[in-house]
Order: C-alpha cells, then structure tokens, then sequence
C-alpha cells in the first residue's frame, strides 16, 4: 500500500511529579492512580483514528507533556506499540519523548530505547541551582548533567535540551552561564524559551520582576551568538539544531503540514481543520471511551483563502522562511505586496532576502509578531477615509 | 401691567464652590417655586456638564413670587451668569440686566478671584451689592473676618450681611427680605417705545429660537412686530412669557422691569445676540442700550473624529451645537495625518474645552483635536493681507513681508502680595506692562498689553495657581501688532505632520517644539525601527527625539501546536493597531496627538 501523506502524531501526557510555577501546559500533579485509566483511553483513542488515518503514514510521533517520563517504561512502551499497531509508522519515524531529569531511570531509558524512542527531550532549563528553585523543577542541574549523560550511556545522540533567558534577575553574564554549561552536555538541538507570566500560574501570581524587554532581547542575541559560533543552525525563532538535527515533529507546525494531537488539551490540524480536545482529564476519558460527551473543545475550519496568511505567519518563524516561487504556487496568489511590506523591514536589518526566499534575522526573530502583522496587513482593505458626503 | 415697585431683579455672584447653585436651589424652594418633588439639586445647571465642573456655561434666568414679611408679593427674578473670562461678556450682560446682586462669600476660605472680577463688573453696571455670608455651618467658617474682608477689599458695608447656609438651609428668608429691602426696583418707561436687553437666546426645536430678555422700558405682547437692533433682522413676536424653573409661562405680554422671553420662529441664534437691543419695528427707540459687542472668536482649532467614517455625525454635532451658541463657529478642513474635520472658532480656551467635551458627551464622539491657534495678520510683499488661524494656511515666509498677531488689554486685579508673582509670569509670556492702581489698601490692578497667543494656553489657569485663586482675569481686544513670527512644522520619520504644525514666537519656538519631540516620544509607541522626531522652522531642525525600536515582540513557543492562539494573540495586536493612525510607516496612537494638546498643563 502506497501512502501519499505523511502525518505527525502528538500524544499529550498530563502528568507532572509537580507542577512549575511558570507551566500552564494541562497537567496534574502527582495523579499517578489515574495513569493506568488514561493509558487505556490513549489506546482506544489510537485505535479510532488509526483507522480514520489509514491514508496516512506517520513519520514523527511526539510525548510531550506535562512529563512524559513520569508516566514511566511501561506505559510508554505500551502506548508506543499500540501507535505501531494502529498507524502505519514510517520505518525512519522521528519519536521524541519529553523527559524530565528526576524520571530518567536507567530502566526507563532503556527500555524507551527498546521500543524505538530515538530523541529525547530534557527539560533542564537553567544550570543555575537557585533560578531551577524559583521555576519550581524539581532537579538540580547537578542531577540534569546525570540524568543527560545516563541518556548518552543508554545510546541516546539525538538529544534536545530545554533552556529559558528572561529569568527574574537574569542577566547576560549568569544567562551565559547556564548555556554554556548545558553546552557542555553535547546536544543535538537546543529550544530556548523566554519566560512569560502566563496568566493563572504561581508564578503570574508572584509576579516577580522580569528583566524588560530590551535586556531579554540583549540575551537572546547573546545566546544566539553563542550558538552560532558553537555550529548550531538557528532554524526557528526558539530553536537551534546541529547540522541534521531539526525537531522533524515541530518542523510540521510550521509548514502547514499535518499533525493530530491526542490527549487532554492536544492540538491537531488535520484535512483543512485545527481542533483540540478538552482540557480535563476526566472528561477526555469518559468521552474517549463513549461513556462521555463530545471531547472536542475548539474548531476551527481553515478556509483555503486564509491559508496563505497561517503559512506566512508560520514560516516566518522559521530560517527557511518563504520561497516567493513555492508560496505563488502553492495559492495561486502574488508574493509582491508581501515582499513591499517586508523589503523595509530589510534596510533595516530585521529581514533578508536571497534568490527569492525571504526569512527574518534573529532581531527579525525577536520582533516576529510586530512584523507577521506587518507583512499581513497587505491583505488588508486600502486604509484612508471611505466615501464621505463632505 | 406690573408695577414696577414689586420687582425685583437680581443676579447671584459667587466663586466656584461657594454655593451659587445652592443658593439659587433654597430661594427657589422658599418661593415654593417648584415643589419638593421636583427639587433636583442644583436646577439652573440643567446640562451635566455644569453640574459636574460646578460652573454655569450659560446664563439662566428664572422668576419667582415671594410673599414677603411686609405682606406685599413680590415678583423676584433671579438671573444667573457664567463664570469664566471666557464668558465675560454674557457676564457682564446679565449684569446689567439686573439693579442688584447678592454677592456670596464662603465663610470659611473668604473672597476669591471670580468674586472679585465680577464684583468689580456688577459695581461699574451701578448694582447694588447685597453681601451674603454663606457656609457658616462650617467649622472653620469665621463670619466675622469674612465680613471685614468684604469690606476692606470691595469697600462695601457687609457688617449686617446675612449669614447662612445653603446647604442646610439656614437663614434663607433672610436673603430674600434683603432683596426686597435692599435692591432697587427698575424705573424704566413701560409707555416708551421698547427697549429690552437680550441676555441670552436658546434654540428651541419647536418655537426656534427662545430670545431672554430684560424689558428696560415698553412692553411687548403676542403680534407685535420686533426688531433687533444690532442685527437688523425683524420677527413677529408668536409667545412671550416667564421662565419658571421647569419651563417657559405665556402670558399675555410683558412690561418695562420684567425679565421674560419671546418667540417668533426664529431660526438662528446668530439673529439675536446677546447684548443687542430689542425694540417695536413700527415704533423704534431712539438709542439702543450700550454694550453690544459682537462675538468674535480667539482661539480656533481642528476637531476630527477618531474614526474617520464619524465624520457627518460630527458635522451634525457642530450644527446643532451651534444653534444655541452664536459664539462657536466652524468650516471643514482636512489632514493628512487626521482625515477630515472641522476648523472651529472659540471664544477662548474653556469654551473650547467645554463644546469639545459637549462633542463627546451629548453626541458619544471621540475626537481627536489639533493645537489651538489665533488669528493672525499675514501681510504679504505683494500687499495683500491675509487673516490666518491655521499653521497649515501660513504664507511661505519669503511671502511675507509682515507677520502681526493679535494683543489684548489685559487688566488682573489681584491682593498686593501677589504682584510679585504676576509680573515675572506675564513677563515671560511677552506681555508689556502698562501700569498698576491701588484700588484701596491692599488690592492692585495691573494692567499689561499681552499677546493673546500667550494668554490662550495656560494663562488662567497660571494666574490662580500663582495667587491662590485671588487674582481675576479680563480682557479685551485692543491691535494686532508687528511679531516675529515663525510656523515650526513637526517631523516624525522625515514626514511632516500636518495636524502638528503651529505658528509662535521665535523666541518661544524652541522651547515649545523641544517639548512637543519630547511628548511624541514619550506617546509614540516602539516602533519595528527607530523613528526620528524633528521639529524644524521652513527646513533647519530646531529639535529632534528618536523613538527607539522595539526590541522584543515574540511568542516564544508554539504551544504543542496551538497555532489557534498564537492567531488570536496576533489578532489582538492588530486590533490594538486599528485604532493608530498611520502616517507614512509610522503608527501614532490617538493619545500621542492628545499629549501635545496637554503640553502647558504641567
């Protein structure tokens, strides 16, 4: 059987051993009593769009969480053989687990090695003992370095680490530090975050002072510096890669292509459709298993007019950026007003153009929202006073 | 016909907060002039705004039976007036409509600066001043001192002057028996020609303009043909009558000393001016009363609407607003930066304030306004002249041979003390010093020759700060004169900004301009790249901010795919953005526009 699209499969794991101040991710804290009715659910919600995607072959699956580690060896691999057994896995298929560096077990390493987990995600965040106390991890780095060189012993090469700038009293020195010394551990790929007060978070309620914008845009220049002369390709605004070593799975957010979330609070855009399914772990089950009502939370048809404007604003986060050739052909519409909006934005420094592909810079990157509105209001109406009776 | 010697006319004179309207609400009350139920605090300020800012915009009039303790009724009509230099005119009109006045002092904080200005226009119009001692249930009120201020500063006896309080209505009665004991009844002629004094007019939809008037000598009824005497315009009077607190009375007509109204289908309020002189058409008066003045507006500005598609509802707004106010004129003009709008023509700054507020508020506009301007005097080298209240109109100044602007005399009548304060303030604002009077021991009249461009800002407001309240203000026109005179335009990005333009002084240019860079960039948010603000005279740049570059605007994560909210929070951003006005690649929110206005406030 030949199988023309490929798919990427997210499994959303809500558990947590506890949670961070800052996380607003759905997760709960310490439930491991309801892990088992949640793998069960997982597996019949596998079983029923596996057979939705039959047309589809899935090159990437991702655990994300909450922390996936959490759910521990078993119930991964579980789930790990129910996806092989429900969707067509591609043979090369990315599969990344989020894990967090106090449930990186030698076991659980293993046997996630075993059952064909090949990247993994470490949240490790900072190296700075007193920054992981005030975020609420629950690791030193001391046990971060551990935990990744445990992972490097169990044949793990393909690692990304997790790192966050922007920290209360943070400052270029000290943020440095930290990259540095996660540098240190020899990842594959790196995702850095700015810390943001989300709201309803322990930490929105502290409400500590951030350093401002301008100091949080000094150290992410200096990480990306950093990271550039250590050979990292800066390939998304929050993500660096050694050379073929791209998040496969996060790639397809940005390029439109097609993802199903599955698990409380996951996001999917499949056939034209962005959905997510409702934020509580209860009710995700009780629905899954038909004793519930509708899971399905928000919806929303993508209509082929406005894809052109998600793409835009998706590929723009990206190094890649947009080829002016494959936008026209892929919606039959002209890149030019576009490239006026964005040709501006060049002199000064913020975007760059090379043989008709247009990407941002990193100070492009740090102001991608002022600049995605930017180059999406060519599709607005003409601005200036409408026809008045003067 | 009414006999003259059972009126009584009379105004009320007060500083803000001394219990005008307070007292105008007891009499009203005493005289059973409306019943309790329909007792709303503070009757005569029917628009919110007055009763918000505690000040009356327009002059009301009101009549009232008072029985009083010699059992004769009397017919009492109370003529309120505004109470900003502003209004000076319609003050000094509804004075002289009146033979008396009761002058209000706050027992506690003693006279003040209005109290005084207008003290001094009723004395120059011979009324009789009845000094009232209000606020004594206070417990810091000193009646005793208050009385001797009165009679030291204004030199009238104020031993025997009632003391009340409005609010609690104490002593009420009293006032009023010293109204009938104290202020004259009018002499006028009521077989003489007619002679009335308009005092206001008011645009009515149904009758068209309700004129208010104070019969000097006459009588006037239903049929009888007018004619105003200043305006030239004749009306047949349809309705006259009285005005009670809640309406308009009809009667059958009125006659010499009574104060009243008529209507005659008139259509304009620019038709019957205030101050002008009302006589019969077939039977004219001789002379027509002393004062009239024609309105002339000071101080213009452009109004715009935030949302350039309100444009017609503003127009709508300035049409009606003008029915009842001669004095606010208006012509469209347009902006670049603002759209289309308005020039518009007051009669100094708090008027200014007030109609823009009345634009917001009655008719739920949001406006955006430009600095305001006077009139200046362009002589050109070809020898035309040229009148021009707006930066964007000013002459190439290789096409000017002259540039003049208008100065008024100035007289601040102020305590003693206070002089010290004054001249440096009027100094700094180019002001010439003429001479200084003792009125008596402790209070000066200064008088100054002042450009009226400098007076417009901030200059009121300056002068009570700078005496705690006690100076008062009036002016008049008097020249316009030479002055060196430069347009300063506004740059943001290299792009001239025309709402922002503004003609001064070369000597106040720099400073003005300095500040306005200053307010832009403290308004104009971050941009995607550093923007420029310059200030230059023709092309030399006299003054230049830079708006720095935002740095940072990113979402960090693409949450788990939720590309969902990353679209929301973007439609967010945008949203925010509509309601900016772009001009050129800059993005100005409508505050930044307002901050400038609000320069000299600080």
């Amino acid at each position: 059987m030949k199988y023309s699209k490929s798919l990427g499969l997210y499994i959303h794991v809500p558990f947590c051993v506890s949670m961070c101040y800052y996380c607003d991710f759905y997760s709960l804290g310490g439930r491991a009593a309801q892990m088992d009715g949640y793998v069960k659910a997982m597996c019949a919600h596998i079983r029923d769009y596996g057979a939705l995607c039959g047309g589809y072959s899935v090159d990437t699956v991702y655990f994300g969480g909450g922390t996936p580690s959490f759910l521990g060896e078993k119930r991964l691999a579980k789930l790990l053989s129910e996806i092989g057994k429900r969707f067509s896995l591609s043979r090369n298929a990315e599969i990344t687990v989020e894990a967090n560096p106090d449930s990186m077990s030698p076991k659980l390493l293993k046997k996630l090695k075993k059952a064909g987990v090949n990247r993994l995600s470490v949240g490790i965040q900072s190296a700075d003992d007193d920054e992981l106390a005030m975020l609420g991890r629950v690791h030193t780095f001391a046990q971060a370095q551990d935990a990744v060189r445990r992972a490097q012993d169990a044949g793990f090469d393909n690692l990304s680490l997790d790192l966050m700038y922007g920290l209360p009293g943070q400052d270029t020195g000290r943020f440095l530090r930290s990259a540095e010394a996660v540098l240190a551990l020899q990842p594959a790929h790196l995702s850095c975050y700015g810390l943001k007060l989300e709201p309803g978070t322990p930490m929105a309620r502290d409400n500590p002072v951030l350093p401002d914008d301008d100091a949080q845009a000094d150290l992410y220049l200096a990480l990306c510096n950093r990271l550039c002369e250590a050979g990292f390709e800066h390939y998304e605004v929050s993500n660096w890669a050694r050379p073929g070593r791209r998040s496969r799975h996060n790639s397809k957010y940005w390029d439109l292509s097609e993802y199903l979330g599955l698990g409380p609070g996951a996001h999917s855009y499949l056939g034209g459709r962005r959905f997510a399914f409702v934020r509580d772990l209860d009710a995700y089950c009780a629905g899954v298993t038909g004793a519930g009502g509708p899971i399905v939370f928000e919806e929303e048809d993508v209509p082929t007019m406005r894809r052109h404007g998600e793409y835009l604003m998706l590929r723009l986060r990206t190094r890649d950026g947009v080829q002016e050739e494959t936008f026209q052909r892929l919606f039959s519409r002209d890149f030019a007003p576009y490239a006026a909006k964005l040709a501006p934005l060049a002199q000064h420094g913020l975007a760059a153009q090379e043989l008709g592909r247009w990407h941002l810079t990193e100070q492009g990157f740090l102001v991608s929202n002022s600049i995605i509105n930017e180059v999406l209001s060519a599709d607005d109406p003409a601005e200036g006073p409408a026809n008045l009776d003067l | 016909m009414k006999d003259q010697n059972k009126i009584r006319n009379f105004s009320i004179i007060a500083h803000i907060d001394h219990g005008k309207s307070t007292l105008a609400d007891r009499l009203l009350e005493q005289c059973k002039a409306v019943s309790q139920r329909e007792m709303e605090e503070q009757l005569l300020d029917n628009m919110d705004l007055e009763r918000e800012r505690g000040i009356t915009i327009k002059a009301r009039a009101v009549r009232m039976e008072y029985e009083a303790d010699d059992g004769e009724t009397y017919e009492m009509n109370l003529i309120d007036t505004p109470g900003h230099v502003d209004f000076n005119y319609e003050v000094s009109r509804s004075l002289a409509a009146c033979e008396g006045a009761l002058l209000v002092v706050d027992a506690a904080q003693g006279i003040e600066a209005q109290t005084l200005g207008n003290t001094y226009l009723a004395i120059e119009d011979n009324l009789e001043i009845v000094p009232v001692i209000n606020k004594i249930d206070l417990p810091a009120a000193d009646p005793k001192r208050v009385k001797q201020e009165i009679e030291d500063i204004i030199g009238i006896p104020a031993e025997d002057a009632p003391e009340i309080s409005a609010k609690m209505g104490l002593n009420i009665h009293e006032v009023l028996e010293r109204i009938v004991r104290d202020i004259p009844s009018p002499s006028g002629d009521p077989e003489a020609p007619l002679r009335a004094l308009v005092f206001d007019s008011q645009y009515d939809p149904y009758r068209g303009v309700i004129v208010y008037m104070r019969l000097m000598d006459g009588r006037i009824a239903p049929g009888m043909k007018v004619k105003m005497m200043a305006t030239g315009a004749e009306f047949q009077v349809i309705e006259c009558g009285y005005m009670q607190p809640l309406g308009l009375a009809p009667t059958e007509g009125l006659s010499a000393g009574e104060v009243g109204y008529f209507s005659a289908s008139i259509k304009n309020v620019a038709d019957t001016r205030v101050g002008d002189t009302v006589t019969e058409a077939g039977r004219p008066t001789a002379e027509a009363l002393p004062g009239y003045r024609k309105v002339q507006p000071m101080v213009y500005c452009g109004i715009y609407t935030e949302d350039g598609s309100k444009y017609p509802d503003l127009r709508d707004a300035l049409e009606k607003l003008q029915l009842n106010d001669a004095a606010l004129s208006f012509e469209p003009e347009s902006s670049i930066a603002l759209g289309f709008g308005f020039r518009c023509g007051f009669l100094g700054m708090l008027h200014m304030e007030i109609i823009q507020e009345r634009l917001e508020r009655e008719f739920d506009l949001d406006l955006v306004t430009t600095l305001p301007s006077v009139v200046y005097e362009i002589i050109k080298t070809d020898g035309t002249v040229v009148l021009c209240d707006n930066p964007h109109d000013y002459p190439d100044p290789v096409h000017i041979e002259e540039a003049r602007e208008p100065f008024v005399n100035a007289s601040i009548i102020t305590p003693q003390e206070f002089v010290g304060n004054i001249m440096p303030m009027c100094q700094e604002r180019r002001s010439i010093f003429k001479d200084m009077q003792y009125l008596d021991s402790t209070l000066v009249e200064l008088h100054y020759e002042m450009p009226i461009n400098e007076i417009i800002y901030d200059f009121f407001d300056a002068l009570k700060a700078r005496t705690k309240g006690y100076a008062s203000l009036d002016y008049e026109l008097s020249e316009y004169r030479k002055s060196d005179l430069v347009k300063v335009d506004m740059l943001l990005n290299g792009d001239q900004v025309d709402a922002l333009s503004f003609i001064a002084h070369r000597e106040k240019a720099y400073s003005r301009a300095r500040r306005i860079c200053e307010k832009l960039k403290e308004n104009i948010p971050r941009q995607l790249f550093e923007v420029p603000v310059q200030a230059a005279i023709g092309g030399k740049v006299i003054a230049r901010e830079t708006v720095k570059a935002v740095r940072k605007d990113v979402l960090a994560k693409c949450y788990g795919g939720d590309i969902t909210r990353k679209k929301k929070l973007l439609e967010k951003q945008k949203e925010g953005k509509k309601k900016m006005r772009t001009l050129g690649t800059v993005q100005i929110p409508t505050e930044a526009f307002m901050a400038v206005l609000k320069l000299d406030e600080e």
